[in-house]
């Protein structure tokens, strides 16, 4: 006891008496989750302000004798008059792959109630994006395993690729169907013990959706085994605008830990016209001068700072990539209005999702004329180019000949039998929600309808054509689909395998 | 009372013509006072209760508020004085105030910057970082 009394005695002697400066402000108006500051004139940009009762704010206008302040929680705590202190910290979120099979809201704070995440790194929400010479070019897929897609307008590792349409038109069915995929290829490779394989990790990203939504999603990602890979963050319709503008940045920063330790990860923002009406919120409360549509004028560069963060960068500087499936929600199919086109022109690529095409029974509902994958076609699979090079020119065709043949049934031979493979093509690229195809069996059923095995079947029965190959192959061909994944092209001999078991099918086939 | 944009500009504008080496002027004030009342204009209202508010603010950025849990002794007064114009130059106007309820030490504060040596800040900031 002498010895612990003595030790605290000396402690105590040695201690010396600290006086850190501190800078601080006083709440002068509060409302409507932010608040404006009188004083604080040390405060930075983007700057954690510790406002009391455990609430903080983060500093995004500075004027002459103010700061302009969102509040990142319960603002009716706050009152005027109250102390406002600068803490020098920039917002930051826990990273690392402890995230991974949660959900958390915009701080990275847990909120599915499995007890608290493990992580002892932390990145700041906003971060510059990686420069020219930290970024390699886009050269791997990303198999989504929604055959139009990987067929047509392939994803690449890195890529920006946005999903657009009107409201109920399958744009978060394309990405969760992607994240299941990713998780499917991801338990394969493990199974099998492929060292080659780079897993892609996954980050869904909810803005302003309703709770009941969200916990839609999760369930799918839970029944279908995709959560394990997979981190959701969270900020629901009820959410402050301030924390549904900020959650995309907080999904990134997850997503770029992944990237700068050599991994693959796959962000979804869904979507990104409710984080722009947020921000328009924070931002006219915050009194900043409105543009087109009354959204800030820095809107653009709202999400281009984001999006700009999907990369694929070089072995010296992380050797990962961030894959951005950004959405966005058009009003009655109008892509010019103004958040559209801005992300439009932002990412690498588009998929547009057509009401009418949903209705007709084609789903998912994609435009193929429309849509376009700028850099995907680098990283597409060889496989997959050798038997889908040509669907889209054929796709266009057909529907330019189907509009034609409107007008008179008098068609010559050639034109018919234009009409009948396009039909044949749009019925097999109907696809069934939560069920991604793998890359070999797409390869085989577009290879048979390129190689005319399909031509004498009725269009009514092509997809119970395609249900029983598929089967077929599954069961009977599982090491030509292997040597197919393996090989990655199709060579002569391949072919020729391919050849006899699509032959020795239609035998059986009635 | 709505302050217009235009009448926090033109407020700023005075308030930068009563500066005088980066202090305020007393006289300059009074004279700005006088003369914009005298204008009898109809945004004569707002652009005076902003200018007041930025002169309130340049007060609270030249004022020294000494705090402590028992009357400062003369002589540490004046070592405390000579310290702080040191730091934030002439035109410092200090005050000393007495608050029990900081148990010990000193609490300071000019404009926004804050020392907080007393006990009572010390435990509060012992509390946070549990």
């Amino acid at each position: 006891m002498t010895d612990l009394l003595k030790e605290i005695e000396a402690q105590i002697a040695g201690a010396k008496a600290m006086t850190a400066k501190q800078n601080v402000g006083v709440i002068r108006e509060i409302g409507d989750g932010v608040a404006k500051i009188e004083g604080l004139s040390d405060a930075m940009l983007n700057e954690m302000i510790d406002l009391g009762n455990g609430i903080t704010g983060l500093a995004l206008n500075l004027d002459e004798t103010e700061v302009g302040v969102i509040i990142l929680g319960d603002y009716t705590q706050l009152k005027e008059g109250g102390e406002a202190r600068t803490t020098g910290k920039l917002l930051q979120v826990p990273v690392g792959k402890g995230l991974l099979g949660r959900v958390v809201n915009v701080l990275g704070e847990p909120v599915d109630g499995k007890g608290p995440i493990k992580s002892d790194q932390s990145y700041p929400v906003e971060k510059t994006a990686p420069g020219i010479i930290r970024r390699r070019s886009v050269s791997q897929p990303v198999q989504t395993g929604i055959m139009p897609i990987d067929a047509m307008i392939p994803i690449g590792r890195g890529q920006r690729e946005l999903i657009i349409g009107d409201r109920a038109t399958g744009k978060t069915t394309i990405c969760i169907d992607t994240i299941i995929s990713q998780a499917r290829l991801n338990k394969a490779a493990e199974a099998a013990g492929d060292k080659d394989y780079r897993p892609i990790y996954c980050i869904y990203v909810a803005i302003g959706q309703k709770q009941s939504t969200i916990a839609r999603v999760i369930a799918v990602l839970e029944e279908t085994g995709a959560m394990p890979y997979t981190i959701v963050v969270v900020s629901a319709a009820s959410d402050s605008a301030a924390n549904q503008y900020l959650v995309p940045f907080a999904g990134a920063a997850m997503g770029e830990w992944f990237m700068d330790n050599g991994m693959d990860a796959l962000i979804v923002y869904d979507d990104l016209s409710k984080q722009a009406v947020a921000y328009r919120q924070v931002s006219l409360l915050l009194k900043r001068p409105s543009g087109r549509e009354a959204f800030p004028g820095d809107v653009f560069y709202l999400h281009s700072r984001l999006l700009e963060r999907a990369a694929r960068v070089g072995a010296k500087y992380g050797n990962g990539s961030l894959t951005a499936m950004p959405i966005i929600e058009t009003q009655a199919g109008d892509v010019s209005a103004y958040i559209p086109t801005n992300v439009i022109s932002i990412t690498d690529g588009q998929i547009f999702l057509e009401t009418d095409l949903f209705y007709q029974g084609v789903r998912p509902a994609i435009n193929v004329g429309i849509s376009v994958s700028r850099v995907g076609s680098a990283a597409q699979l060889k496989a997959m180019k050798q038997v889908a090079g040509q669907l889209k020119g054929e796709l266009a065709q057909f529907r330019e000949l189907a509009a034609f043949a409107q007008f008179g049934s008098d068609l010559d031979a050639k034109t018919q039998a234009q009409i009948d493979r396009g039909k044949r093509i749009v019925e097999i690229f109907k696809q069934g929600e939560y069920n991604p195809i793998p890359v070999e069996i797409q390869v085989v059923v577009i290879w048979t309808v390129q190689n005319g095995y399909l031509d004498q079947v009725p269009v009514a029965r092509v997809k119970e054509f395609q249900n029983k190959l598929t089967e077929y192959f599954t069961t009977r061909k599982g090491q030509l689909l292997a040597k197919i994944g393996r090989e990655k092209a199709l060579g002569d001999a391949l072919k020729a395998e391919l050849k006899a078991a699509a032959d020795e099918f239609t035998q059986t086939w009635k | 009372m709505k302050i217009t944009r235009r009448a926090k500009r033109e407020a700023q504008q005075l308030y930068r013509f009563c500066l005088v080496n980066g202090l305020l002027d007393e006289n300059r004030v009074r004279q700005v006072v006088q003369r914009v009342i005298a204008t009898d204009k109809r945004d004569c209202p707002p652009i005076l209760a902003h200018f007041l508010r930025l002169v309130k603010l340049d007060c609270a950025q030249h004022t020294a508020t000494i705090e402590s849990a028992t009357p400062l002794p003369a002589d540490l007064q004046t070592v405390v004085q000579t310290g702080l114009t040191h730091r934030y130059g002439p035109g410092l106007t200090t005050e000393f105030a007495e608050r029990p309820e900081l148990i010990g030490g000193m609490r300071i504060q000019v404009g926004c910057d804050v020392y907080d040596g007393s006990v009572r800040g010390g435990l509060e900031a012992l509390e946070k970082s549990f």
